[in-house]
């Protein structure tokens, strides 16, 4: 276990405390929307249960109108019928027409003398007749007929006789002042003989809407006629700005029935207007129903508080709920912490160990380098000297074989600086091959002669089989190296009268070349370990070398991307395989030209 | 012997007319109205004009002839919820009774200027059986106060003599006087055809209506 440092510590919770503040805005905010959806929805909710409502009761209300509307024109197309009206049409008895109705009309006439809302309820008004032109037909008695003034009558008139019953509205002034409101039918009277529209009834009655008590829940109902609005409940003011919106909305959904919303005078409400009298050639009326929203404004604010406080301690649970994460979430990674803090200074002292032998390794083939070029000066200065020194004439014999001994020697030297150096530069990669084409067949011939041409001259005899004109891939000098180096050995490590072979063949895309020598083989045991470096086989103690030569022509195979290796030492037989690379054939040409 | 006097001076006329008859035809209205057996004959005013549908003429002969100084009777019975017939010629000071024979209550009334009038509500049973005199000319509309659909017409002349055209218009007016007259073809309450006549004794006239 690694101790984790202090800072990945405040790290860590650094990291707790983000995780904590990240999860609370997002709980935060998540709840805040909730509230918000919660108390849109809601309201919206409130305000349909409302609406929902308020059309309730207006149907309900309608539909008592519309019931109580069907029996008025149901009376009325049963007085259109009567025999003694029609006979009083038909036959030119004008003048009785009236008195006929009174009698027909007898039990529908509000009766004065039994007063109260019962009356209202079926009861008319008043009639009156409209002739072929839709005017009024005076009626002989006012009494009969129910009083109208002459104002009020003559909007009982119609610019032609109707095909179907029309209903109107007309508001009444009392003689005390005040208004009352009275919805009346003109039924048209067709002639049982011909069809045709011969005459037509108007008959009033006490409209149910203006000034009723039933329309509960606070709802006040009115109407709009000729764009005054008569409802009691309002001022003025408020009257008119109503009319003007239920005008507003008339105009804008062209007389359909709607509901809406409004501020008026100060107080939001809802309203809800329906034309009376569809498609009426009386002037239009409407039923205007005002709901107050004060109510509902209440209910939305009651359950706003509600949602709100919900939302409170939903974002207290919230918030405890995010801080137990945060600290749940947040263990694990600080065990990643840990984890990774060992992780990290395992790398960090791997990566010193690998810089430190790359150093290493560096400044050794550096040394090597500088080494090798320091020596080489001191070398060519003492062989200079020697050879100077063995040109002097006075020299015995004796003294002259020392020399050029010593001469020798420092040719050795120079060739271990060279092999040395050379090494070194591949060891710090800084040898780079040049690919050529190489004619490999030359360079064996070259090197058979020079083989014949060392000093201590061993007869060996030298056996070949190659082609003619083998290309390598590969830099020549270096080429040349491997088989000095090979040749070199195969002879150094031969016997008396033993042979050589060399053997060259091409196989693959690679040429093969084999070099085989007579003399004892290399022990199984040292077989593995002639290519290391400075290493010398057992019988190499009386053989001049110093065991770079192997390890130096494997280096350069390997870096022509060839080989170097032992195919066989037994039974007076040592071979080496060397692998090269056969040279692209446009690059041969070049290089046989060459 | 003021009665004998009047007995004689209504068959006198009788004895000098026995012979003298008008036959003819008037040319009816067209109608579209398929034929139907057990036709009924229905009022129908269009425009102001009452007439029978399918078309049926009054002819009767015009002249200034006395009162019958007995009211003659007739009988306008309600049957099936109709007037049968629906078209009845009655001289002047005719007593017209309205018997019900139906099995629901009827209520017989006119608004028309030569006689308004209204029975009231009665039944079958009823006694005397309800009636009217009719003593000014003209046409008389009939309705039911209950059964809107119910008319009648009583056409009613200062002439005893009158036939109702049979369906095709056929008419023949028998025991006439003698004399000078204007014989008048009634088609609806706006259209009256007439044509002068001259009636001698023992003749027999053919008159036809265009």
């Amino acid at each position: 276990m690694i101790a984790v440092p202090e800072s990945k510590k405040s790290g860590v919770s650094r990291f707790r405390t983000k995780l904590l503040v990240a999860m609370m805005l997002v709980v935060s905010a998540i709840t805040a929307l909730a509230l918000y959806l919660a108390d849109h929805y809601l309201a919206a909710a409130a305000e349909q249960d409302l609406r929902r409502e308020f059309q309730g009761e207006i149907t309900a209300l309608q539909n008592v109108q519309d019931l109580r509307h069907a029996a008025l024109v149901e009376l009325c197309r049963a007085l259109v019928r009567r025999p003694r009206i029609h006979a009083a049409l038909e036959d030119d008895a004008l003048d009785l027409l009236y008195p006929s109705a009174k009698d027909e009309l007898r039990d529908i006439m509000a009766n004065d003398a039994e007063p109260g809302p019962a009356a209202y309820a079926l009861h008319a008004e008043f009639y009156r007749f409209l002739d072929r032109a839709g005017a009024v037909i005076v009626g002989p008695n006012v009494n009969d007929v129910g009083r109208l003034r002459p104002e009020e009558e003559s909007q009982l008139a119609l610019a032609a006789l109707p095909e179907r019953q029309q209903l109107g509205y007309l508001v009444r002034h009392a003689d005390g002042g005040g208004e009352r409101l009275s919805e009346f039918i003109a039924m048209p009277i067709v002639s049982s003989e011909t069809g045709e529209v011969i005459a037509a009834i108007v008959v009033g009655f006490k409209s149910a809407i203006f000034g009723d008590a039933r329309g509960g829940a606070g709802i006040k109902r009115g109407l709009l006629l000729d764009g005054r609005l008569h409802l009691d409940a309002f001022a003025e003011a408020e009257r008119a700005a109503l009319a003007a919106e239920v005008m507003r909305a008339v105009a804008a959904a062209q007389g359909a029935p709607s509901s809406f919303g409004r501020e008026i005078a100060g107080a939001p409400r809802l309203l809800f207007y329906k034309r009376l009298n569809p498609g009426s050639r009386f002037p239009p009326a409407f039923e205007v129903c005002v709901y107050p929203l004060a109510e509902l404004r209440e209910r939305q604010w009651h359950v706003r508080w509600q949602v709100l406080s919900a939302g409170g301690l939903l974002l207290l649970g919230g918030l405890a709920a995010s801080n137990y994460l945060s600290t749940r979430l947040s263990r694990p990674v600080e065990k990643l912490a840990v984890d990774s803090a060992e992780n990290l200074a395992q790398r960090v002292r791997a990566e010193a160990a690998l810089e430190l032998t790359s150093e290493e390794l560096q400044r050794a083939a550096r040394f090597s380098a500088d080494a090798s070029h320091q020596l080489k000066t001191p070398v060519t200065v003492l062989r200079a000297g020697l050879e100077e020194l063995l040109a002097e004439q006075n020299l015995t014999a004796e003294e002259g074989n020392a020399i050029s001994a010593l001469i020798h020697q420092t040719y050795r030297l120079s060739g271990v600086i060279e092999d040395l150096l050379l090494l070194s530069r591949m060891d710090a990669g800084r040898l780079e091959i040049e690919f050529g084409a190489v004619n490999l067949t030359h360079l064996i011939e070259a090197a058979i002669d020079d083989l014949g041409a060392q000093p201590d001259a061993i007869e060996l005899a030298v056996e070949t089989d190659f082609p003619a004109d083998l290309h390598v891939a590969g830099e020549k000098r270096y080429i040349s190296l491997i088989l000095q180096n090979l040749l070199e050995n195969a002879r150094k490590y031969n016997r008396p009268d033993g042979r050589v072979r060399i053997a060259a063949r091409e196989a693959g895309g690679e040429i093969l070349l084999t070099i085989g020598n007579t003399g004892r083989p290399i022990p199984p045991a040292a077989q593995a370990r002639v290519f290391e470096r400075f290493h010398r086989g057992e019988i190499g103690e009386n053989v001049p070398g110093y065991g770079l030569g192997l390890n130096l022509a494997r280096e350069l195979a390997r870096l022509h991307r060839g080989d170097l290796r032992l195919v066989r030492s037994a039974d007076d037989w040592t071979e080496f395989e060397v692998r090269f690379r056969v040279a692209q054939p446009a690059v041969a040409d070049l290089g046989s030209l060459s | 012997m003021k009665r004998f006097l009047a007995a004689l001076v209504l068959l006198l006329p009788a004895i000098a007319r026995a012979e003298i008859t008008i036959e003819g035809r008037v040319a009816l209205p067209k109608t579209h109205t398929a034929p139907v057996v057990n036709k009924r004959y229905e009022v129908v005013t269009k425009g102001g004009v009452v007439a029978i549908s399918p078309p049926l003429a009054v002819v009767y002969l015009e002249g200034n002839f006395p009162r019958p100084a007995t009211p003659p009777t007739a009988q306008l019975p309600q049957k099936d919820l109709a007037f049968v017939p629906s078209l009845l010629p009655i001289q002047v000071g005719t007593r017209v009774e309205f018997p019900n024979r139906d099995d629901v209550y009827h209520n017989i009334f006119s608004y028309s200027a030569p006689k308004r009038f209204d029975l009231g509500r009665y039944r079958a049973d009823e006694r005397p059986v309800p009636s009217e005199v009719f003593d000014v000319p003209g046409l008389v509309t009939l309705r039911c106060d209950i059964h809107e659909h119910m008319r009648g017409i009583i056409l009613v002349l200062e002439t005893p003599y009158f036939v109702v055209t049979d369906p095709d218009g056929n008419f023949r007016l028998s025991g006439l006087p003698a004399g000078r007259y204007r014989l008048k073809a009634w088609l609806s309450s706006k259209t009256t055809l007439d044509q002068p006549v001259e009636l001698k004794a023992d003749s027999a006239l053919h008159v036809d209506f265009p």
